[in-house]
């Protein structure tokens, strides 16, 4: 024998059990419960919050008895198939993580836009929807951030503070959080009730309408002096609203010489672009084996023309930053808004796109994961 | 039903170059890829303004353009050389050892290397240049391995080789001892340990000192676009050859004939893909355990499969600061930081969840300067848990616990480099075994395939290729392949798989 090494490990293997080998493994089961990819579930319970904005109640559809359990602040997606399109959506978790381990997720809802607005008006108590497990990283991190945080909230974008606030209460989370949420008028605060009556000393509420002066609410805008007031020094500065508010709020904050190290802010959804009289161009999808010939609107993203098309495209943020739709440019010319420009650095080197946030030029032809 | 001469399961570094081969020959070949990127480990993401490198601290064998090492000869011959753009690295490492009270950076270069060990100790410069030129003939004895397809002429051997085969069936300890190395001699020349995530004691002196040598004699390098560059130059080289690349395509069973050879495999959406060959960038427990018909696994498969140890499960801290490596004092590319360099003492207390003090730590920023903007710092620390103690945690303890064992990992590192970094973190990502095992499926989150134990490392591997090849028209290659874990090695291992199922193929007349 050249090598005793050989015999040895010849005896190793001689030596032990021929048994079946495990189909599975302690910490693998742990990631398929946080990351299970996609979950059916069922609508359970819908409640209105204001005219225009509902929370929906929901509850696995499948013998599960739990949702993975999440980080205040994370999103899940909701897909369903309306007329001919398979769409999906992300929507912030407004329910907590503890609620999640009793299988009970909860968004709330905004009537805006396709989705949304099936959402309000169509779905009901029994509707069936698909979600995709919850993700992004707009959550609250203490080895990153203060345990003092100022959460400044437009309209909608209560959401997922809504989901920070049970947390804390329940003591899944552990900081203390000064809320400091714009509405336009009392009958547009979201979650009214929940928050006026919520008393716990690790949370403050301030609430700012702009359009109505009432008593024990700021008025007007939330500015760098509604900042100064209320935000407590070396605080850590979590934005969820519209584009505009970000806009409006980071200016003020850098009145205040707050540095980007403590401002974090939710990423919008791609919307459509502003384009007079927009084309139409052609769009061709490579999807494993099969090409689809589409239209796509100047306006829109690529991964709308895909919906549009009754294509299962990839969806996920449709904000760039996730990644999830990475698909590769075969050809075309195409605009990124620089607010959603995430790729990697390879990506602009090698030619790949993330079509929820991609804008066509000209006619185009791409190469699409299959979900 | 479609139908590919070979199916390649997984798009890791494996995976990828194996289907380069095979297109390049002339083969029909798919990929399929569980996740949405090509890359396995091989990968990046992006956290606000910040591109994290997924787990490459340094790639060894590139060497230049002028004076290429084996993987950029690889790569040359794959048409992917063209398509990346390299970055070396200056020092070899900064070792950190509690215990030892050491504090030192280590260049590359045999010379530079040799008398840098003199420095340190004097007459250091001795054992190392003995311990290079042993190095020189295990690399020239692995080529003729290799090139005698594992049947080698012993005489050849015993003539030409006899430090290997003296060494060939040793531990890195056993080795060092023979040699009589003094501890200090050891423990700069071991430090690399923590990269194969076995201790010295039981790993394999043929394996070590091949990577030691190749690393110190050829320097390392990584990719200037993180090794999403890379991945993405394979997938690329996939297309401009007629392969097709699949993604969210998880293979979910390998088929059998009655002949019990490969006839096909099946993908998560049920799609059935006819292949007389499959060539697995998985895990040997995946394959037999999970994807094919238990009947269809040979008995020694099982036995060899369960005679084996699960390597390190992976941890890593990856933070971007909100000032400069110059600002916060962070001086080195790369740090090892250890208790002690007792590599068994240290290896036993990485099986622990909370006391793990091991890291192997990289500030990006000192090899690419403008790897992140202005005025901020990339830094990664990794390592290794050598037990299965994240089994034991619950989905509602597990943002608390990464969190708690990440804050240890930075706080040993501020401690052992005198610098202050948790203030100024502006980005934070813990990747847990969880978070391995959910990307690449590997068993309980491993990141370095099977152990390289004496006794199942480089050498016994390589000589046993053909014995540990059971089922007809599969191969199995990558981090879990007969070169073992690294960047080169699973390169080079999904290439060695090609090339033999090529063999395969020309044998059965196809
Ligand atoms: C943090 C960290 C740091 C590291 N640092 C270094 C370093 O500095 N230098 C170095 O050389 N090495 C390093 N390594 C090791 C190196 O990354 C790995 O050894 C190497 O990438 C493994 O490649 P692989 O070919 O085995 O594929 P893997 O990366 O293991 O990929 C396997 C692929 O197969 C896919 N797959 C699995 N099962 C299926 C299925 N059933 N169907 C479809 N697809 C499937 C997975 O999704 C994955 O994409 C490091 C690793 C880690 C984690
Ligand atoms: S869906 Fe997240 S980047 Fe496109």
């Amino acid at each position: 024998m050249l090598f005793n090494i050989i015999s040895e490990r010849r005896k190793m293997i001689d030596k032990a059990p021929a048994n079946q080998l495990p189909s599975t493994f302690a910490v693998n089961e742990l990631a398929k419960a946080l990351h299970p990819g996609y979950i059916p579930a069922r609508i359970a319970a819908i409640r209105e919050e204001t005219e225009n904005v509902k929370t929906f109640t929901l509850v696995p559809a499948s013998s599960n008895k739990v949702f993975p359990y999440f980080r205040a602040g994370q999103y899940i997606t909701l897909s369903a198939n309306i007329g001919e399109s398979l769409l999906t959506r992300p929507y912030s978790l407004s329910s907590s993580p503890k609620q999640a381990l009793e299988g009970i997720y909860e968004v709330t809802v905004k009537r805006d836009g396709l989705f949304s607005s099936w959402l309000i008006d169509q779905a009901a108590v029994g509707t069936e929807l698909v979600l995709g497990e919850p993700g992004g990283d707009f959550y609250h991190d203490n080895l990153r951030d203060s345990n003092k945080v100022v959460a400044i909230a437009g309209g909608c974008g209560i959401t997922p503070f809504r989901s920070m606030i049970k947390a804390v209460i329940e003591g899944s989370e552990d900081y203390q959080i000064t809320l400091i949420y714009g509405a336009r008028t009392r009958s547009d605060i979201i979650f009214k009730k929940e928050l006026e009556t919520l008393s716990d000393e690790r949370i403050r509420i301030i609430i700012v309408l702009s359009e109505e002066k009432a008593e024990g609410y700021e008025h007007g805008f939330i500015t760098a002096d509604v900042l100064k007031k209320f935000a407590p020094e070396s605080a850590s500065f979590f934005l969820c609203g519209p584009d505009e508010m970000y806009r409006f709020v980071k200016d003020e904050l850098k009145k205040l010489e707050i540095t980007d190290k403590n401002i974090r802010h939710e990423r919008n959804a791609a919307g459509n672009r502003n384009v007079d009289n927009p084309r139409v161009f052609k769009l061709k999808v490579r999807m494993r084996d099969k090409v689809y010939s589409i239209p796509a609107r100047e306006n829109e993203t690529l991964t709308v023309a895909m919906e549009r098309a009754g294509l299962n495209a990839p969806s996920r943020c449709r904000s760039g930053i996730c990644g999830f739709c990475h698909s590769k440019l075969i050809s075309g010319t195409y605009t990124v808004l620089k607010e959603h420009e995430y790729r990697r650095a390879a990506d602009f080197k090698f030619g790949f796109i993330h079509p929820c946030c991609t804008y066509p030029d000209s006619d185009m032809e791409i190469d699409v994961p299959t979900v | 039903m479609k139908q590919y001469d070979v199916v390649v399961i997984g798009a890791g570094n494996g995976g990828l170059a194996a289907a380069v081969k095979l297109l390049s020959a002339g083969k029909s070949c798919l990929v399929c890829e569980k996740h949405n990127l090509p890359g396995g480990f091989a990968t990046s993401f992006v956290r606000g303004r910040f591109e994290f490198e997924a787990s490459l601290h340094e790639f060894n064998g590139i060497g230049t353009p002028e004076n290429p090492g084996s993987t950029r000869l690889l790569f040359r011959e794959l048409g992917v050389e063209d398509k990346i753009e390299w970055v070396q690295l200056k020092d070899a490492f900064h070792l950190i050892s509690k215990e030892e009270d050491y504090r030192f950076t280590m260049p590359f270069g045999l010379e530079a290397f040799a008398e840098a060990a003199d420095k340190l100790y004097p007459g250091g410069k001795k054992y190392t240049e003995q311990l290079f030129s042993v190095g020189l003939q295990i690399r020239e004895a692995l080529e003729y391995l290799s090139i005698s397809k594992g049947k080698p002429d012993p005489s050849i051997l015993k003539e030409k080789y006899p430090d290997f085969l003296r060494f060939a069936s040793c531990s890195v300890s056993e080795g060092f001892n023979a040699m009589g190395f003094p501890k200090m001699i050891k423990d700069i020349c071991s430090a690399y340990w923590c990269y194969l995530g076995a201790h010295c004691d039981n790993l394999g002196f043929i394996h070590y000192v091949n990577m030691l040598y190749s690393y110190i004699s050829g320097g390392a390098a990584i990719p200037k676009h993180r090794s999403h560059e890379l991945s993405l130059a394979f997938e690329t080289r996939i297309r401009e050859l007629g392969g097709d690349i699949w993604y969210n395509a998880e293979v979910t069973r390998i088929i059998t004939d009655d002949m019990g050879h490969v006839s096909g495999v099946q993908i998560n959406d049920g799609t059935e893909i006819k292949t007389r060959h499959v060539i697995a960038n998985c895990s040997p427990h995946v394959v037999y355990g999970r994807l094919m018909d238990p009947e269809a696994v040979p008995e020694r498969a099982l036995k060899l499969t369960n005679s084996r140890k699960l390597a390190g499960r992976g941890f890593t801290v990856f933070l971007a600061l909100d000032r400069s490596p110059d600002d916060l004092g962070i001086k080195e590319h790369n740090y090892f930081i250890y208790d002690t360099c007792d590599s068994v003492r240290q290896y036993k207390n990485m099986g622990k969840l909370h006391e793990n003090s091991a890291q192997a730590t990289v500030c990006l920023n000192r090899a690419i300067p403008d790897c992140s903007p202005e005025g901020t710092t990339i830094l990664y620390m990794t390592t290794l848990f050598t037990e299965d103690v994240w089994s034991l945690v619950t989905a509602e303890d597990y943002f608390k616990v990464k969190n708690e064992v990440a804050a240890s990992m930075i706080d040993r590192f501020e401690k052992s480099t005198d610098t202050h970094i948790r203030d100024h973190i502006e980005e934070i990502a813990v990747a847990t075994p969880i978070t391995y095992a959910r990307y690449c499926g590997h068993p309980q989150g491993t990141v370095y395939g099977y152990e390289s134990q004496y006794w199942d490392g480089l050498l016994p591997r390589v000589m046993m290729v053909e014995e540990d090849h059971f089922v007809p028209g599969l191969r199995i290659g990558g981090g879990y392949g007969e070169r073992l874990l690294g960047y080169p090695s699973s390169y080079k291992s999904g290439y060695n798989e090609a090339v033999r199922t090529l063999r395969d193929m020309e044998k059965e007349g196809e």
